[in-house]
């Protein structure tokens, strides 16, 4: 059996594979998670992989917030990008394409060549394109997150730059009278205007949509009419990460 | 003896032959072991948050006990922000002298500059040229140095960064400085070679954070081409002077640098460049002409504050890496 755990920045994803499919997987929130089975050691941080429910013969393999910040002590550590690049190829059978994964705090592109990633663009200093900002606007709509990301239709044009100051711009369009529908698709619009030049720079004309975000149909919708290229989510959208640590475990082994 | 603040590179060989110390505010800046500090008393005084922290931590070192005498500001060739940082100086009484490089590179434009600056500091050309023969036999050991690094591969990163980037002042003095190059050169003559596997070139302004080629290095990457810090050290071997200060690429434009770039890819077999941005700076707009024109993978790293490089940027850094393996 193979492991796999993706360290997000709002979720823990943990999958466990056998050769060709998921056998098990496990969301955990990220801060309860390194509290109730985690422990860091000098040799870096040790996870109850028995709590968890990991096998002995299991082999773990871990990403997250970069190879050298994060050390799981009994685990190979690989780079994130790389996690989602392989669980993109495992999940879809292509090897052209870019990965857009929109996470909790995280905005990635990916564009993937013969297998290979060639070129990618992440967010930096800004955490508005991402979940965090999606949850926020949620809030503030008193709806669910699943709700806010089904709309699509007449969005209302939201300009502000930083997540946080859009909360009083969204509640300022909330007072001129806009419906919840047209408010959501707004926030949906937002996020995808700024993913909008990462995808434009590193294109192909399949999109694999992964990350907590691809569960909403919205984006997905807006980026396949806007930009005219396929865009496919996976099965397993939010562990695309977790599934290519598992892969790249089997992969070693073979 | 005055102590004559530069905002960046300027013709030093005129400072020097006034007979004053010049000392480069960024390497005062940056080598504090309060820089941080000194971003705060900028941003305390009024800078704003979204503002070059280098410029702030230049302000900071001229008010805050750097125990400058004078600046001479660049005005063009270097960066917009300077002239607020030349106004806010002289709002708190500090005495400014203007340079400014044109940008068509303008042979006589830049000579009337150089002899205002030779009138302001009240030398002689005569003087600035034996000034200028003496920094050449520096410039030829630090470009020693730099050679070490890439075909020797028994020089560092951060050290081809480190003695480059000195030379915009050489610390301020000559002679130490130079001792201090040949002591090097001459240890990294019999250095061990570095064996990584992947070697890069770093492009843009110099970082602003602190372990950023201790990182790369760290992790099976050296950096081999230090692109403006190469420029700083002006390795051109031209006798006339002011043709030196018109072969040096920073101040004039993108596309001269990416000429420079180009050569220097191929002459050092770079695996990949990191093209250094500052944030809210002007040349973060240019890294998409980089992207254009150069035919290498690039990787545009953004710092703010000076320190250690944040969770994020060494994700990125981890993840490009990858990629060139």
């Amino acid at each position: 059996m193979f492991c796999g755990i993706d360290l997000g920045s709002r979720s823990v994803k943990l999958v466990i594979m056998d050769h060709n499919s998921v056998q098990r997987s496990e969301l955990f929130e990220t801060v309860q998670f390194y509290r109730q089975y985690g422990r860091p050691t000098p040799e870096g941080l040790v996870v109850d992989f028995k709590a968890v429910g990991i096998g002995e013969n299991c082999d773990v393999v871990a990403t997250g917030y970069g190879r050298n910040t994060i050390s799981i002590v009994g685990a190979t550590v690989i780079a994130e990008l790389k996690a989602h690049t392989v669980g993109a190829i495992w999940q879809t059978g292509l090897t052209n394409f870019t990965v857009l994964d929109l996470g909790g705090q995280d905005s990635k592109v990916i564009k993937v060549r013969n297998g290979k990633m060639v070129d990618f663009a992440t967010n930096d200093k800004c955490a508005a394109s991402t979940g965090r900002y999606l949850e926020n606007m949620a809030t503030v709509l008193g709806i669910s997150l699943e709700e806010l990301s089904a709309y699509r239709e007449n969005p209302v044009e939201l300009s502000a730059t930083c997540a946080i100051f859009g909360e009083s711009e969204l509640i300022g369009r909330i007072v001129e009278g806009y419906s919840v529908a047209e408010l959501s698709a707004g926030v949906n619009y937002t996020i995808f205007k700024r993913i909008k030049p990462m995808l434009t720079s590193l294109k192909s004309e399949t999109i694999i949509f992964t990350g907590g975000v691809a569960l909403g149909s919205a984006i997905g919708q807006i980026i396949e009419s806007e930009l005219g290229i396929k865009v496919i989510v996976p099965k397993y959208p939010q562990l695309n990460g977790a599934i290519g640590c598992a892969v790249h475990g089997q992969e070693k082994r073979r | 003896m005055a102590r004559i603040g530069i905002t960046t590179t300027v013709p030093v060989e005129i400072i020097l032959a006034a007979g004053h110390i010049p000392v480069d505010l960024n390497n005062v800046f940056i080598n504090d072991k309060e820089a941080t500090r000194l971003v705060e008393v900028a941003e305390d005084a009024g800078y704003p948050r979204n503002i070059c922290g280098w410029i702030k931590g230049l302000y900071s070192v001229v008010v805050d006990g750097g125990n400058i005498d004078k600046v001479i500001a660049v005005t063009q060739g270097d960066c917009s922000n300077t002239h607020a940082l030349m106004e806010t100086l002289q709002l708190v009484g500090v005495e400014i002298i203007p340079f400014a490089y044109p940008f068509d590179q303008d042979r006589d434009i830049l000579k009337l500059q150089m002899n205002k600056l030779i009138t302001a500091l009240g030398t002689d050309w005569a003087s600035v040229m034996a000034v200028k023969k003496r920094l050449d036999q520096v410039r030829g050991k630090v470009a020693e140095l730099d050679r070490l690094t890439w075909q020797d591969n028994t020089v560092s990163g951060f050290h081809n960064h480190l003695y480059q980037v000195s030379c915009s002042d050489f610390n301020g003095d000559v002679d130490v400085f130079e001792r201090d190059v040949e002591e090097f050169v001459k240890k990294a003559q019999a250095a061990p070679e570095y064996t990584e596997d992947l070697r890069l070139g770093f492009i843009g302004v110099p970082p602003i954070f602190n372990d950023l080629y201790d990182h790369f290095q760290k992790m099976g990457a050296r950096v081999v081409f230090n692109e403006v810090q190469r420029q700083f050290a002006m390795p051109y071997h031209v006798d006339d002077l002011v043709e030196q200060y018109r072969m040096y690429t920073y101040p004039y434009g993108v596309f001269r640098r990416i000429e420079d770039i180009k050569v220097e890819i191929e002459k050092r077999n770079l695996d990949g460049i990191v093209h250094y941005v500052q944030s809210f700076c002007f040349r973060q707009i240019e890294d998409m002409i980089f992207r254009e024109k150069l035919d290498i993978p690039i990787l545009t790293i953004e710092g703010d504050k000076p320190g250690k490089l944040d969770a994020r940027t060494k994700l990125r850094m981890d993840s490009f890496l990858e990629m060139l393996r």
